[in-house]
């Protein structure tokens, strides 16, 4: 495919050096047995791996991460889900300004959400920043729930869930039954892409910081600018690791190109 | 009767964290931020429509968000293109290559370009050791490094949106012009353009947005140098604690990007007339 | 005594009447067809009777009950859907012995009712199978098994075979008479075609714009429409104007005679125009004459189509003088207008 079309191909392969080229510097930096992030490295350890799984910062802020991540997701869909039923299922009017409404956190700015809620609740209402965080957070994934459940209920034919309803089944027993289990893809995917987007997020949280709740991006973004140690190389890689694996995962249960961007190969 | 309630009940819960996490705050922050007024909010937004430090800002944020949107959208349909036409088993891993950066983390996504650029990076040594240059260039804290971390991070996402578009374009249609007479460039430009058009818009816009927008990126790779409205906010509200100032800023940046929605969905559409 | 009752259902949708007041009693151990075209109300009828849509204004009683408001779950009633609706994510026999389950039906009793449903349409060999694996057909199958599983009060059909191959549909048409005279179950059947409400219907409601046109059996709705609709609707094709009434002829029940002399007939209630042929279409087993013949009564110029048997049929050419006639027996008068 290359040959035939040289100036396709040429500009392709620049785009996949620009992708994926810095981080294979990034890779070959944290092996580096020097004290400096260098190019080339000086020699080869992994003491820097040592060192970034020892960094006390570090470790309380990957646990801080995991958790608001987690509590994120489970909390999107957990009010989001019912939002997509309602828009999908319920008889309501304005259902395309609703949607719209639910997806807006996806335009607007997120650094200018975490100002606002930086301003409005740390500031202004005195709430401590971790329910801050959880809020925001939780507010930001809503259009993954809400959009990617909605796509995959809108391919729930609604008469199974009315053939459930005739041979006896309650709305809820039907939700259940039915809706739910036909719905797992699509709640997984939001979960994932809910969990990644949030414990990778740096915005949003940036102005959301203190010290008994630091996110790992930002605890990692402070680092880099104070010194320049192999550290973050190391803590890179090992995100990178990380990261593969939920790729992985991702792609042994609902395909991994269906997640993102809804294609179908 | 009993379906509306609980089409209301389903609501309602999602809703309430909406306004009072979400939009409330937004709009309280945007228009009467504490301490000032919707007044001094717009007055400060008068004094940097014409200020010149301040219009350098938005200037280069422009500028660095349009030549981003330009070469996503040149490296991004190319390979979004080749992989949609190709048969090859290779072109599944390329594609789940080209997805897997939206799953990783920008700060270390725009770590590497501190490898790559900064005084001991690989780009420099390089240009040492071959003798080229005495000493290594200050390549970080430039509109070019910024460019080059903001592409980086948009990508991916500019190939998602153009496959998406291209794999629903017939493959036989471009058999079709060839059969008719194209050469493989005319089919190019005269078949497989015009009718992924709507998802090239969709990819700009996306990439647009975010770049105009992004903080990562400009914070590491532009530093207090190279300004962008992100950083310059953030400057704003964390240590001068300028709150009109910041208002005035995050609303630039708001309505930047929903004027950008709105011509893409307004583009959108004229292409899907056309 | 009768297994439901509409009266004066009617369903608004906005300002859009989709029923309008309709009265209807389908009968006990029949079955019972709803015919028109698209639009007319049929599903929306159907859904209002099986408890999907509550009526606008009006009542429906199931085995004597008001069950206007009753929600589809406590109706009891086995409803087959026209895209199945089979759970995708259960196998065929759970998909059967879902209705059995919610109501606590003892686990051997639950499995002896799924296979006997299932053998009732032959498919227990399928009983582990998904229904991605199954052919439309199949599908069809399970749907009516698990619809029958529960022992419904009615069993309901929306356009149950208008998603089966030709061959198929008349397969099935048989079937699902064999399974309505095995159960014994009442049965409404909604469709838009009218072979097979004629092939399976003991009773036949013809339907337009959300009203009732004409309810009977086949055999007293086929030779009398009761007006132009109907006519149209069963393959009345000619509808010739006189004085008093409008008079419809079958294609099949005219003859063409190119000698043009009146017969006998003409007088006595039945038909004899003259007229010239403007087209012939040879098809195989038969010849489709089309005929400008004048009406009587006002001389306005009429259309005629016969349908003659091909080997029969007498020597035509377009624009021959020609003389069409029916027999009284085959003249249906409706009502003018
Ligand atoms: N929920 C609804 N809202 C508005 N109009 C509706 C609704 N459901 C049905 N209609 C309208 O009511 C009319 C009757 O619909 P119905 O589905 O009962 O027709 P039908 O006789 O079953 O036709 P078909 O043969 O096409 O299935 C149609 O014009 C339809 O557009
Ligand atoms: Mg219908």
């Amino acid at each position: 495919m290359s040959t035939r079309r040289p100036v396709a191909a040429s500009l392709a392969v620049l785009g996949y050096l620009v992708m994926i080229g810095p981080l294979v510097f990034v890779v070959v930096t944290a092996f580096t047995a020097g004290s400096t992030v260098r190019f080339p490295p000086d020699g080869f350890s992994l003491r820097w791996f040592g060192a970034a799984v020892g960094y006390e910062p570090f470790v309380t802020a990957l646990v801080s991460s995991l958790e608001l991540a987690v509590l994120a997701a489970c909390g999107s869909l957990l009010l989001g889900v019912p939002v997509a039923l309602a828009i999908h299922r319920g008889r309501i009017p304005g259902k395309g300004l609703l949607e719209g409404l639910f997806l807006s956190p996806l335009i607007v700015p997120e650094l200018v959400v975490g100002l606002a809620l930086y301003q409005q609740f740390m500031v202004g209402l005195g709430m401590n920043n971790f329910t801050t965080l959880v809020v925001g957070h939780t507010v930001l994934m809503f259009p993954y729930a809400v959009r990617v459940t909605g796509a995959s209920l809108a391919l729930v034919d609604p008469s199974v869930e009315d053939a459930a309803r005739g041979l006896g089944a309650s709305p809820v027993r039907t939700f259940w039954t039915i809706t739910l289990p036909l719905l797992r893809p699509g709640l997984f995917s939001a979960a994932l892409l809910s969990f990644v987007t949030s414990f990778n997020n740096v915005p949003l949280s940036l102005l959301l910081q203190s010290r008994d709740f630091r996110t790992l991006p930002v605890t990692m973004l402070d680092y880099v600018q104070q010194s320049y140690d192999p550290i973050v190389a190391s803590t890179s890689v090992l995100i990178l690791a990380g990261t593969v694996l939920v790729a992985v995962l991702a792609e042994r249960t609902v395909g991994f190109a269906k997640i993102f961007g809804g294609i179908n190969r | 009767m009993r379906t509306r309630r609980l089409t209301a009940l389903l609501l309602l819960p999602g809703l309430v964290l909406l306004l009072a996490g979400f939009l409330v705050p937004a709009a309280l922050m945007l228009l009467s931020p504490p301490g000032t007024g919707t007044a001094d909010v717009f007055a400060r937004l008068g004094q940097m429509l014409t200020d010149p430090y301040d219009l350098t800002i938005i200037g280069r944020t422009l500028g660095i968000g349009l030549t981003v949107t330009v070469v996503c959208v040149v490296l991004g349909f190319p390979v979004a293109y080749l992989l949609a036409r190709s048969t090859s088993r290779w072109a599944g891993v390329l594609l789940a290559v080209a997805i897997f950066p939206l799953l990783l983390s920008n700060v270390v996504r725009t770590f590497g370009w501190l490898v790559v650029l900064g005084s001991q990076g690989a780009v420099g040594q390089a240009l040492v050791a071959l003798g080229i240059v005495d000493e290594a260039p200050q390549l970080l804290y430039t509109p070019l490094a910024i460019v080059l971390g903001l592409v980086q991070l948009f990508l991916p996402l500019a190939i998602v949106s153009s496959y998406s578009a291209l794999a629903q374009v017939d493959a036989r249609l471009d058999e079709a012009a060839r059969g008719l007479g194209a050469g493989r460039a005319r089919t190019f430009w005269t078949i497989v353009v015009p009718l992924s058009w709507p998802g090239v818009v969709v990819a700009a816009t996306l990439v647009f947005a975010g770049s105009i927008t992004a903080y990562t990126t400009p914070y590491l790779l532009g530093g207090s140098r190279q300004r962008m409205l992100s950083t310059q906010l953030f400057q704003y509200s964390s240590s001068t604690l300028d709150w009109a100032a910041a208002s005035a800023t995050a609303l630039i940046m708001t309505v930047l990007v929903f004027g950008v929605a709105a011509l893409s969905s307004a583009l959108g559409r004229k292409a899907r007339i056309a | 005594m009768s297994a439901a009752e509409f009266r004066a259902v009617s369903q608004v949708f906005g300002d859009f009447t989709a029923v309008d007041a309709i009265d209807l009693t389908i009968p006990d151990g029949k079955l019972t067809t709803l015919l028109g075209p698209s639009g007319c109300g049929k599903t929306t009828s159907l859904r209002m009777l099986a408890g999907y849509l509550s009526p606008t204004s009006g009542t429906i009683l199931v085995g004597g009950r008001d069950c206007t408001t009753t929600p589809p779950e406590k109706r009891n009633l086995g409803m087959v859907f026209q895209s199945y609706a089979l759970f995708p994510h259960m196998t065929v026999a759970d998909n059967v012995g879902y209705g059995l389950k919610l109501r606590r039906t003892p686990r051997a009793e639950r499995e002896a009712r799924v296979t006997e449903a299932l053998e009732m349409v032959g498919l227990a060999h399928l009983a582990g199978s998904r229904p991605k694996q199954l052919s439309g057909g199949q599908q069809q199958r399970v749907a009516i098994a698990r619809a029958v599983a529960i022992r419904p009060e009615l069993l309901l059909l929306d356009e149950p075979l208008s998603n089966l191959d030709a061959r198929l549909r008349l397969q099935m048409r048989a079937e699902i008479r064999r399974i309505q005279a095995e159960t014994g179950l009442s049965v409404v059947l909604v469709t838009h075609d009218q072979d097979e409400a004629l092939e399976m219907s003991d009773q036949m409601v013809v339907m337009k714009d959300g009203r009732i046109q004409q309810q009977g059996s086949p055999q007293e709705v086929f030779p009398a429409p009761a007006n132009r609709f109907v006519a149209e609707f069963l393959g009345y094709e000619n509808f010739i104007p006189t004085n008093d009434a409008l008079l419809t002829v079958r294609p099949e029940h005219l003859l063409v005679d190119p000698d043009g002399v009146a017969s006998d007939g003409a007088t006595s209630g039945g038909v004899s125009l003259p007229g010239r042929v403007t087209d012939l279409a040879y098809r195989g087993v038969d010849v489709l004459v089309t005929v400008e013949a004048r009406a009587e009564a006002s001389g306005d110029p009429v259309r005629l189509v016969a349908d003659l048997r091909a080997t029969t049929a007498p020597d035509l050419r377009v624009g021959g003088d020609v003389r069409v006639e029916a027999a009284p027996g085959h003249v249906v008068p409706l009502p003018a207008g």
